[in-house]
């Protein structure tokens, strides 16, 4: 491995840290366990880059290593939360934690944002926030195309209601 | 039709859509990991990746077959005249679809033939707005719809099988032909 190898993919790692960083915390909805899935893309990404026959199309080939680790690090978050559940002091803690920014909206988008499906939650954010086109969003997750078109409807459809919810209280 | 309920969707998207500040010592811990003595010997050089000359290899027939691809996608893209509409394949049914949602604004057709797209299959009221129907040319399979009302609220069709779903939201089958 030549020293130029790093220095080359340390320039790749700053231009794409900010995007794909975005993409994890809003997927995984924990900051700790975002960076941690993007630096676990990252190195994944520079172990295996021979395989990216594309060069121009590395951030995308990128992105698509990114999703793969968000799923896992979001299954891994899963079965920690529902050890949380048993415990109570904890679950006290977490309620209490959250009181103060109920009505704050970063909250609110936050909380609508959880309570949908990680699917939904992926195929609206890569539609919505990413804004990438069906045909990149199926190369990268492996869905249909007609399958990510249902789930972004659901998502917007789950998301308008969660949303109109809070505005009602 | 919707755009009333999506202002508070939109401003969410708005929101979603700012710069999320990463803590700038990731890049170091990355780049400290790709150092680690022994990971290296895995890695393909980076550098070569970067400089690699691509070149684009296509066999006469593989060239004629793009050829082919481009003009039906050209085909398939080209303004149509109206009443000039492409034939209608003899296999393909008119499937009527019908709801009551009496007091609805708004009920539209979704399903895997028009990729879930509420502004595609709008359909319209009959009988004082109770009743609301459409009718759809489909080919023959299995098609899975269900209907949407005002934008927001998922309806399966009472008189048609249930579709299996994994998002909490009903859907219908249909099957057309076979």
């Amino acid at each position: 491995m030549r020293a130029g190898d790093q220095a080359a993919y340390a320039v790749l790692v700053a231009r794409y840290r900010a995007r794909l960083g975005r993409y994890a915390v809003h997927m995984l909805g924990d900051h700790d366990d975002a960076e941690e899935a993007l630096q676990d893309a990252f190195v994944r990404a520079y172990r295996s880059i021979s395989r990216c026959k594309d060069d121009a199309r590395f951030g995308a080939w990128l992105f698509g290593i990114l999703v793969n680790r968000c799923r896992t690090a979001g299954r891994r978050a899963a079965r920690r939360q529902r050890i949380f559940v048993r415990d109570d002091a904890s679950l006290a803690r977490a309620a209490a934690a959250e009181e103060p920014e109920a009505h704050d909206w970063d909250g609110t988008v936050r909380r609508a944002l959880d309570r949908i499906a990680p699917a939904l939650r992926e195929a609206f954010l890569l539609k919505h926030v990413e804004e990438l086109e069906y045909e990149e969003m199926a190369q990268l997750t492996g869905a249909k195309v007609s399958a990510l078109k249902m789930r972004v409807l659901r998502a917007r459809e789950q998301l308008r209601a969660l949303l109109s919810e809070v505005e009602r209280v | 039709m919707f755009e009333h309920d999506d202002d508070a969707l939109n401003r969410m998207i708005d929101r979603l859509r700012e710069p999320v500040e990463m803590d700038p010592r990731l890049d170091a811990r990355v780049m400290a990991r790709v150092a680690a003595p022994g990971f290296g010997a895995r890695a393909a050089g980076v550098w070569e990746w970067l400089r690699r000359p691509r070149a684009v290899a296509l066999s006469p027939l593989a060239g004629l077959g793009l050829a082919a691809a481009a003009a039906l996608l050209i085909w398939a893209l080209l303004p149509r005249v109206p009443g000039t509409a492409a034939p209608v394949a003899a296999d393909i049914t008119p499937v009527q679809f019908v709801v009551v949602a009496p007091g609805a604004e708004s009920v539209s057709l979704v399903g895997d033939f028009n990729d879930w797209d509420a502004r595609l299959t709008p359909m319209r009221a009959e009988r004082d707005g109770r009743l609301w129907t459409v009718t759809l040319p489909l080919p023959p399979g299995r098609h899975r719809y269900a209907f949407l009302v005002n934008g927001a609220r998922w309806l399966a069709d009472p008189s048609a099988p249930r579709a299996p779903d994994d998002f909490g939201t009903p859907s219908s089958v249909v099957t057309v032909g076979g």
